[in-house]
């Protein structure tokens, strides 16, 4: 009783006392089960750690000048980059309108529009991954329906194409795009556009000068949260495409599995922490610390 | 006192014989497998197959369909162990959980090359043959293998070759060669996008360099940087890069004409195999299985027992009892994949049948994997992801 | 400005279109008596009675929600703490605490998920479930503070200290104020924490040990070895179902929270 007395004002009398008791627990565990293992990535990049996975104190950098220099490697970054920025791009495409409709043109029952819209992403990653699987298989009655309408002559193959690992992430990440836009032009202040078609701007003038500018916001939150995951990805392209299609998640996958060479796995995990870390400080440089506070 | 052989060559051919015997429609129905199971119960009372008390708790890690799992179940429960059976589909994934030395499993099945990398590594347990009593009834060319001097951390499992599974009705002429599948006007360019080549590395590897007449475990840049021109040729004409599961489905579905395979699973393909059902019948008289004339790989699957293995004692019981010949003839007519210590019990078409049991004629054309070194693993890695990204 | 109108209405229409169909057909043909997956022959739960058969299905379901019910209540306190410290002290070095706080959420999960492997491997730690549980946690914690410390912002700490003059100690203000009035954060951080681990692939994957499967590696494991089949789509189908009925759970405690 007397100590716990003691202790409590002790606390209550230093803040900086208490930040810590607050902080240590959470801190710790962060430390250890998630920093400290990319310390030991870090120590195989560096040739630090032998086969018989003891440490060695002889640094070299001969895992990363292997990746640097080995040109399959960027081809597969390239394509991380190009999958990732054509997934922002249909995603912007396909979800700019439907945000704007439900946004502009609905007058009853908004909320049962964004709830229909949210509903299938309900349903887990993985499951939806899956469901297009289905679409996408040879076999699927879209197919079918298609020959037999002599649409096609040929069933149409997507499934292990670039077009299928690209359709599966735009069919993953589209809300990523639409809540945030939605959100934005929702607060869109619309006297706006009303004063500008007053003044004898016609719609799309109207769009492009006032509506399109004031959504950057929401645009660049939806570019960020679409394209960063996408870049990372991993489980669509094991899925549904094939070795043709790996992204840089596989490669990583690829190299430790496979080739089982932890050291130059951990240099090329490595680099791409750092790309992926310098893509978002790029961005907030640009965007502003807002940008993250979604 | 009964000749041990004796009660198993009578009970041989008083389970088989029923399943040869013509009884037709007898194999495919449900009681089958039961009235096997109790031949076998009757069988290993009078042999006293069950070892003593065994620790609960047996994890096994294999390759997906490649027991009879009716059989695994009754020896659990005869025994009174507790059998977590996990599986994997590449040799990957059963390295890379291995590799660890805290892989939680006590018994495991690694194919050759795989297996010195795990035991260089001293990731593996040593065996005790005098534990295993039913070794006698391997064949002598399994025991002591060049890759296992000693059988000091393996018994052989099942082997085979790595070769091409084709469609012989709608593919003409027969497939005979590696050039086949790596010549635009030969197979390839006649049945673009419905070719695959296997998944593993070391298998596709193999199969471009022995039709270049290279050494199949070549780690020289030229080599390898030939044999990926080849295949970056190859690729536009592919289906695809195929697994076991993908390329057996496609090859019944006819999706896939010509399939880079190994030769077990197109036989489980022809008799409709299944993990829980004797089938011996051919289902699919349309799928065929040639070794390349320019020869293949080969490869043996081996028990190991992983490094930080908790019930030592049960793994080694349980090897013994796959071991058993009776035991042995039940998983190759389940699986389609030779177990040798059944071999003198399993039916004559399933013994005859070249696809299952690989001819002694092709043993010359035959090569085996080497394991590599991480170094020149990610050296041909890194040819192989060019391949990839191509 | 009609021809506008319509044409955003269709091409709404479409993209809706989009989002339901492979999940409708997925159900759908979850139904169908015969293997196909192009043409509905019949009627039939056949598929389901599969499902329902598999031990591994149940056993892999108990796994999911008893790994999500740890994970939940061990972030939520470790997140509450850390979401305390950040909204209600100024202290240095928080600029960079919250950039500490944000990469595990920025961080692609298969590099996450192969770095613990390698540090378990290192410490030779044997996998199970409860090198899942940590992993789980590891990337938790950041999800739980991020959506608390948004639902604190505007927490009113005067009722606190009112409780405080009126005598009550520490642990009686924590647990008699502060807790029920963060109730709508917790719930929304519990539930979100508990979807990402149900939900979690990558990282199980690379963590879990012998006879240790979670639904979705189950899932995994059949979609990855054999793609479409009637089974799986029955087996997803069911999954789809425990997730609608989570779902619907988050959004009537968020609706009766908000007021």
């Amino acid at each position: 009783m007397g100590l716990m007395d003691v202790l409590l004002k002790y606390v209550r009398k230093n803040v900086s006392v208490k930040v810590a008791l607050l902080l240590t627990p959470p801190l710790i565990f962060l430390a250890v089960w998630f920093y400290a293992p990319f310390l030991i990535v870090g120590l195989y990049s560096f040739d630090m750690i032998n086969i018989y996975r003891e440490i060695t104190f002889t640094p070299s950098l001969v895992h990363y000048s292997r990746v640097l220099s080995w040109t399959g490697a960027s081809g597969i970054f390239l394509r991380s980059l190009y999958f990732a920025g054509i997934n922002v791009l249909l995603c912007l495409l396909l979800g700019y309108p439907v945000a704007y409709y439900i946004s502009f043109k609905v007058k009853k029952y908004k909320d049962v529009y964004i709830i229909l819209f949210i509903i299938p992403f309900w349903v887990s990653f993985l499951i939806r991954t899956y469901a297009m699987m289905g679409l996408l298989d040879e076999r699927s009655f879209f197919n079918t329906i298609l020959l037999s309408l002599a649409i096609i002559d040929s069933p149409i193959k997507i499934m292990y194409t670039d077009v299928a690992v690209i359709l599966v992430m735009v069919y993953n990440y589209l809300v990523m795009m639409v809540l945030p836009l939605y959100a934005n032009l929702e607060k869109l202040d619309k006297t706006l556009l009303e004063a500008a078609s007053t003044l004898g701007a016609g719609p799309v003038r109207t769009f492009l000068k006032v509506t399109l500018p004031l959504s950057m916001p929401g645009i660049m939150a939806g570019f960020l949260l679409v394209f960063i995951p996408s870049v990372g990805e991993f489980v669509i392209p094991e899925l549904v495409g094939g070795p043709s299609n790996y992204m840089v998640g596989n490669i990583i996958y690829e190299i430790f599995m496979g080739a089982r060479h932890w050291w130059v796995g951990s240099a090329l995990s490595m680099l791409f922490i750092a790309f992926i870390l310098s893509l978002v400080i790029i961005y907030i440089r640009g965007v502003g610390e807002r940008g993250l506070a979604i | 006192m009964v000749n041990r052989r004796d009660v198993f060559k009578v009970a041989a051919a008083g389970v088989l014989g029923l399943a040869i015997g013509g009884v037709g429609g007898y194999i495919s129905r449900q009681g089958e497998m039961e009235s096997l199971k109790k031949e076998v119960v009757e069988l290993s009372k009078q042999l006293g197959v069950a070892a003593p008390k065994l620790e609960p708790n047996l994890n096994i890690y294999n390759w997906t369909y490649y027991i009879n799992r009716n059989i695994v179940d009754w020896w659990a429960k005869e025994n009174g162990v507790q059998i977590v059976y996990d599986t994997f589909e590449s040799v990957d994934e059963v390295v890379a959980k291995l590799q660890t030395g805290t892989s939680g499993y006590d018994l495991a099945v690694v194919s050759d090359s795989p297996l010195q990398e795990l035991a260089n590594l001293g990731v593996l347990e040593p065996i005790d043959l005098k534990k295993i009593p039913n070794f006698k009834y391997v064949p002598d060319r399994f025991k002591n293998p060049r890759y296992d001097p000693g059988n000091k951390y393996s018994v052989i499992y099942s082997y085979g070759t790595t070769g091409l599974g084709w469609n012989n009705e709608e593919v003409s002429p027969e497939v005979t060669a590696w050039a086949d599948v790596f010549e635009v006007d030969r197979h390839l360019g006649k049945y673009k996008g419905k070719i695959t080549m296997h998944t593993d590395s070391v298998e596709t590897y193999g199969a471009a360099l022995i039709y270049l007449g290279r050494d199949p475990n070549s780690t020289k840049d030229e080599d390898l940087r030939e044999a990926i021109e080849l295949l970056k040729k190859q690729k536009p004409y592919l289906a695809g890069y195929a697994s076991t599961e993908e390329y057996m489905a496609g090859l019944e579905a006819g999706r896939f004409l010509i399939s880079h395979a190994y030769n077990g699973d197109i036989a489980g393909l022809m008799y409709a195999s299944d993990e829980r059902e004797i089938t011996i019948s051919k289902k699919l008289e349309h799928i065929s299985y040639t070794v390349p004339k320019e020869g293949a790989l080969a490869w043996a699957d081996n028990f190991v027992i992983p490094k930080g293995a908790k019930n030592i004692e049960a793994a080694h019981a349980f090897i013994n009892f796959i071991l058993d010949p009776i035991v042995s003839a039940i998983c190759t007519i389940t699986v389609k994949y030779p177990f040798p210590a059944g071999r003198d019990y399993v039916p004559e078409e399933i013994r005859s049948d070249p696809v299952i049991f690989t001819p002694e004629e092709l043993l010359g054309k035959l090569y085996w994997a080497r394991p590599l070194t991480p170094e020149e693993r990610a050296k041909r890695a890194e040819y192989w992801l060019e391949l990839m990204a191509a | 400005m009609k021809v506008i109108r319509s044409f955003l209405k269709i091409f709404t229409v479409m993209v809706f279109l989009f989002l339901y169909s492979p999940i409708i057909a997925m159900v759908i043909f979850s139904f169908n008596e015969s293997k196909s997956l192009a043409v509905f022959t019949n009627f039939s739960l056949k598929w389901y009675e599969k499902v329902i058969a598999n031990p591994e299905v149940w056993r892999a379901l108990y796994n999911s929600f008893w790994v999500g019910a740890v994970v939940t209540i061990i972030s939520l306190i470790l997140g509450l703490m850390m979401a305390m410290a950040v909204t209600r002290y100024s202290f240095t070095g928080k600029t960079i605490l919250e950039s500490f706080i944000l990469i595990p959420i920025i961080i692609p999960e298969i590099a996450e998920a192969l770095s613990l492997m390698m540090m378990y491997i290192f410490l030779n730690i044997p996998l199970g479930p409860v090198t899942v549980i940590i992993g789980h946690i590891a990337f938790d914690i950041s999800f739980v503070t991020v959506v608390m410390r948004a639902r604190m912002v505007g927490y009113d700490k005067s009722i606190e200290e009112a409780a405080r003059t009126l005598g009550a100690n520490e642990l009686q203000t924590f647990f008699r104020i502060t807790l029920p009035t963060l109730y709508p954060a917790i719930l929304a951080a519990g539930l979100l924490a508990f979807t990402l681990s149900f939900d979690d692939l990558i990282k199980t994957l690379f963590t879990t040990g012998p006879g240790f499967k979670t639904l979705p590696l189950v899932i995994w494991s059949y979609a990855a070895r054999g793609g479409v089949s009637p089974e799986l789509n029955s087996l997803s189908s069911f999954a789809l179902s425990i997730s609608f009925l989570f779902a619907i759970f988050r959004l009537r405690a968020e609706r009766r929270m908000g007021r």
